[in-house]
Order: C-alpha cells, then structure tokens, then sequence
C-alpha cells in the first residue's frame, strides 16, 4: 500500500513540476527596469519605430541610453514619470501615452505647434440653439439653403435610423459643410457608417497592417481597405468637410476616406495625424502605456500619421471671429454656392 | 437510464467493482460514476497580447464528469467526460490592473484499464477536448480581451486505489491530461482584433503541440465513503501554455475541489423491467 500511494504522489508532483514554468517575463520595479520596459514595449510594438526614425532623426536604440544617464535610484516617482514621458515624446505621436495616477504623459505638439482654425462659440452660433441631435450628430438648415452639420467625436454612435432621418430632412439642401473640426477621433466604425452616405460604389480607400514580429519592419501584407455604399440614404450633393489640426485617430482616417469620394472636398487645415490604432501595455511601478500598434495609410499606400493635408486651405480668420464670422464656414458656403451652380 | 441507489454497501460495492479486474465487469455490467467539484484555489496569468506581466488572484471553478465502463475491448474499456467552468479575476504586480477571465472546457477520453494489483487499476488512453475561453483587461484599449478557442488530443494517464483506513472506506485517485496535438486560435503578434473583424485573417489559426504549448492539467481525488454519501476532495493543478504568433501565454491553476460522487448502473431494458417489477 505504501508503495502505491507513494506511486500516486509522486506522479503528482512530478507532473506539477514538469509543467509549471516561469513566465517569460519578469521585472523587477526599480527606475531602470521600467524604463527598459517602457523602452521594450515601444522598440517591439510600436508600428512607426523606422517611420519616425527617418521622419524625425533620432535611433531609437540611441533613446535608451539617452535616458538611462537620466536615471538616478533614489529618484522619486515623479521624477521617474517625467523622465519616461520625455523618452515617449521623442516619438511626437499623439497616440503614444504614459497613465499614473499623478498624471498623463503626452505629446500634444501635434495640435499645439499650429494655429487651432477653431472658434467653439462662433461655431455655436452657426448651430444656434435650434439645431436637431440625431445620435452625435448636430444639424441645421442655414440660411442660404447649406445643410451644417457637426460630428464632435467619433466616440459618439449615430445609428442608420439616425443617418437616414438626418439626410431625408437635408434632402433639399444645396450641398453640406461636415465640421469635423477639433473631432479627436473614438471608433472606426462610427466613422466609416457615416462614410458610406457618400459614395455610391465601393471605394478603396487605404490599407492598413499589424506588426508580425518585434522587429521594427515586421509588418503583414497591408490589406485594403473599401467603404462599401450604404442601403439607405446617401447624399449626393456638394460636401465640404471642414478640417483643422485637432482631427486626430479616427477624425483622420474618416477624412482620408472621405478624401476618396469624387463629391467630397476636403477644407480648412491639415489634420493632426494618428494614424496608428491605439494598443496598450504597462510597466512594473503599475503604469499603463498606450502606443500605435496597427499603421493604416491611405489609397497610395502612404503615411499619414502626420496628417492629411486639405484639398482647399482655408484658415479661420480671427479677428473675423470676434465680430462672429467662421471664415472657414463662409469659405465653404460659397464653394458649395460655386460648386451647385 | 441511470438507477441511482443511495446505500453505502452498494456504493461501495460500485467503488472497489471500479477497481477490480476487468472479467468482473462483464459479469456484473456496466457501472459508473458521476461527481460535481466546487473548487477554489489561485491563478497566476500572463498574456503578452494583454500585458508583459503576470497577473495573481483567484480562480473559482466546477468540474462536473462521468465514468462508466464500456463494451469495448472485452469491457476493458473505460469512457470519461469531463466538464471545467473556471472564472478568474487576478491583479498586476503594481496592483492598478486587474483582469478578469472565464473558461468552459469539455473533454471526453476513453481509457485501457489495467489492474496490477489488488485494489489498484491503471487507465492510460486518449481525450479529445475543446475549450472556449476569454481574459479581460480592465484598462486596455483596442486591445482589451483575447479570446481563446482551441482544440486537441491530448494523452491522458490515471491511477485509482482502493484501501481501508481502519474500517473506513477511501479511494485516492489521480489523472493527468497532457495535449498532444491540437489547433488553437490566437491573433497575430500586433493584430487588432478590429482587423478581424473587418476580415483581415493572418495566421489566426495555430497548430499547437508541447513544443510551443505544453499544458497539463493534474487532478489528485481522495473518495470518503460516509453511510450516506461519498464526499470526494480533490486539489487541481491547471498549467495551460502557449507561446504562437510570438504572443506568450500562461495560465497557471491550482485549486482546491469539494464535492460529491454519484454512483449508477447502466441496466438493459430488460433488467430495468425486473428492477421496476413489471
């Protein structure tokens, strides 16, 4: 009887010990494990690593070393952060940011280094205070018989019951100004249901891919991307997009899309970029790290993770706006007059 | 149709008939046994998809199974299934990430019974099993979740024992389940899951062999035999790996079960009319 429970036993545990293996990765927490951490992450993950090499200068393998001379053991975790938030910036990519609990590290510059074409108060007028809400949309009739209509962010949903209601009441417009202006972006889809009100026939309109290996170059074939026409209502009249460098993430993919349409004019100023899909990760203190995981690029198989520039520039006139001209918006208005005429 | 009795004696009866040799089993038909484990223990989990770190916490699970004897092989053949529902919640070393985890898994092995000695039976055979399962990270962004689907064949060896401690009846038991070959879902190494959902598939489907996920999955069970009824206990060890698409998981398990076994004897018709008294 000893024997076979000795037997049962110790099969037991030579199974557990066979199987049970260590993770792969373990970090200690200490200033210079998460920055090498951090630095991993980004060498391994982030989809721009040679674009941003040759776009803005640096080696990235020379970024570590640049901040690990910053690092001292007795720092504190402030200091830590502000260090690391440092190295993040060198990438200038909107999508890329450190979370703790003190605070949220970004690069902003890409919004903050241009004149912001934005007047929030004159755009509300425009509104005014009768305009109708279909899902995250905003709308109203002007005067001169132009549709305006408003997408703040792309986070917000707009069900197709919403789409058809909005373009029916819009059907005797002569055209429409889409203000995306200052659309930080949300979800893809939000976009690209919106996107297909515009076009009639299937449409390439970019491709994206995803890394493959932790390679900098490891990406998969890109794969095409189409907005395929919507079953209901779609607009087939002039369509001014109004842009500015606040468009980011999803507001810039909706915009290369829109770029596609032949009805579709693209105005303002160009916008912020982001065209890398968002993953996150984390580092041993606790914090979490967003980065651009997944590039997309537009029907030319180019970058545009710094922007897509408008068919039309066309600023906002400031001093025009404190007497409560959107120039932008007039801008569009006479095109759409010039253009239906 | 199952003909539960609740007698010890024959529980018992049924208990050591399970481990003794196999012409009795032709003689006697077939009998088996069915139990339902609650169990409760840690989890230690690391996804690469989600995080570089490993998360520990908790793991609550149920296993629920079947054994009879079968007409194969002279009765020399035994069937089992197996059902495991999991739910995990566990933390980041930092404690400000936690994720959460569910899993719902079927096996069904046929296994070749030996009896070496008295009181002792061996079972070595195959299994085939499926397993459905998903991990949630509560701060990611687009890449919030991965799923897991997989399928294998696994080898799967057993030990039981009878004996009496004193008067007192005890079973100790053990299984291993160690996946052989199988394929198993994984996304690419940086691929959203919003590229599949527009289509875009890229080596979605991995084969898997111990070579890149070695798993086992260990369950030491000890049968008391009370007047009326038959508690088991039982401790599992889960260790489910996989390293595919260059994306590294673990799962790692051990929890302590609880429950309690059924036994029944599968009767012809005909038996079943003499039983009943018709």
């Amino acid at each position: 009887m000893r024997n076979v429970f000795a037997f049962i036993l110790g099969a037991f545990f030579l199974s557990l010990a066979f199987g049970c293996q260590q993770g792969e990765d373990s970090y200690d927490d200490t200033p210079e494990t998460n920055l090498n951490a951090l630095w991993e992450i980004i060498d391994q993950h982030y989809c721009f690593v040679t674009y941003k090499e040759t776009e803005l200068g640096f080696k990235w393998s020379d970024i570590r070393q640049k901040y690990l001379a910053q690092l001292n053991p007795q720092m504190s975790k402030a200091q830590l952060f502000e260090v690391l938030c440092n190295m993040l910036a060198e990438l200038r990519d909107g999508h890329v940011n450190l979370f703790a609990s003190i605070d949220m590290g970004r690069n902003w510059s890409w919004k903050y280094d241009y004149p912001l074409n934005f007047d929030q108060e004159v755009r509300d007028a425009y509104l005014g205070k009768d305009y109708h809400i279909a899902g995250g949309l905003e709308y109203r009739i002007l005067e001169d018989n132009v549709a305006y209509v408003v997408y703040e962010s792309f986070s917000n949903a707009t069900g197709d019951g919403n789409l058809d209601d909005m373009l029916y009441t819009l059907r005797l417009c002569d055209g429409m100004i889409l203000d995306i202006r200052s659309n930080p972006g949300g979800d893809l889809t939000n976009a690209e249901h919106l996107c297909r009100r515009f076009t009639n026939q299937k449409t390439l309109v970019g491709y994206t891919s995803h890394k493959t290996g932790k390679g900098h170059d490891d990406f998969s074939t890109p794969m095409a991307e189409y907005i395929e026409p919507s079953k209901g209502i779609r607009w087939q009249k002039p369509c001014v997009v109004l842009t500015n460098r606040s468009c980011f993430s999803a507001a810039n993919t909706f915009v290369r899309n829109m770029s596609q349409f032949p009805l579709v004019t693209i105005m303002g100023d160009q916008t912020g970029g982001g065209s890398g899909m968002p993953f996150s990760s984390e580092i041993p203190i606790g914090w979490s790290v967003r980065f651009s995981a997944c590039p997309s690029f537009d029907a030319e198989m180019q970058h545009i993770e710094f922007g897509i520039a408008p068919d039309i520039y066309c600023p906002l006139d400031t001093e025009a706006a404190k007497a409560g001209v959107d120039t932008m918006i007039e801008g569009a208005r006479t095109f759409i007059k010039e253009r239906f005429r | 149709m199952d003909n539960c009795t609740y007698s010890m004696t024959y529980r018992l009866v049924i208990m050591i008939a399970l481990l003794l040799p196999n012409a009795m089993w032709a003689q006697e038909g077939r009998e088996g046994a069915t139990f339902l484990l609650f169990g409760f223990g840690g989890s230690n989990q690391m996804d690469t998809y989600l995080s570089p770190m490993e998360y520990d916490g908790w793991q609550a699970s149920v296993l629920t199974g079947r054994e009879r004897m079968t007409r194969m092989a002279g009765g020399r053949i035994s069937f089992q299934s197996m059902m495991q529902a999991a739910a995990t919640r566990t933390e980041n070393p930092a404690r400000t990430a936690e994720m959460w985890g569910g899993r719902i898994a079927y096996d069904a092995a046929w296994h070749w019974n030996w009896t070496p000695a008295k009181g002792l039976r061996l079972k070595a055979g195959a299994q085939v099993g499926t397993d459905l399962g998903f991990l949630y990270n509560n701060r990611n962004g687009n890449n919030p979740a991965q799923g897991r689907v997989s399928a294998d064949i696994a080898a799967s060896v057993a030990a039981a024992y009878a004996f009496r401690i004193r008067r007192f009846p005890l079973a100790l038991r053990y299984q291993a389940d160690v996946p052989l070959l199988g394929c198993m879902f994984s996304p690419q190494y940086g691929q959203s899951y919003y590229e599949l959902y527009i289509g875009n598939r890229d080596h979605n489907v991995c084969f898997a062999h111990p070579g890149n996920a070695f798993s086992i999955r260990s369950l030491l069970m000890m049968d008391l035999v009370f007047s009326r009824t038959t508690m088991r206990l039982g401790y599992l060890c889960d260790v489910r790996q996989s390293n595919v698409n260059g994306i590294s998981t673990h799962d790692f398990s051990h929890s302590f079960m609880l429950g309690y076994v059924r036994y029944f004897k599968v009767l012809k018709r005909k038996e079943r009319k003499e039983d009943n008294g018709l």
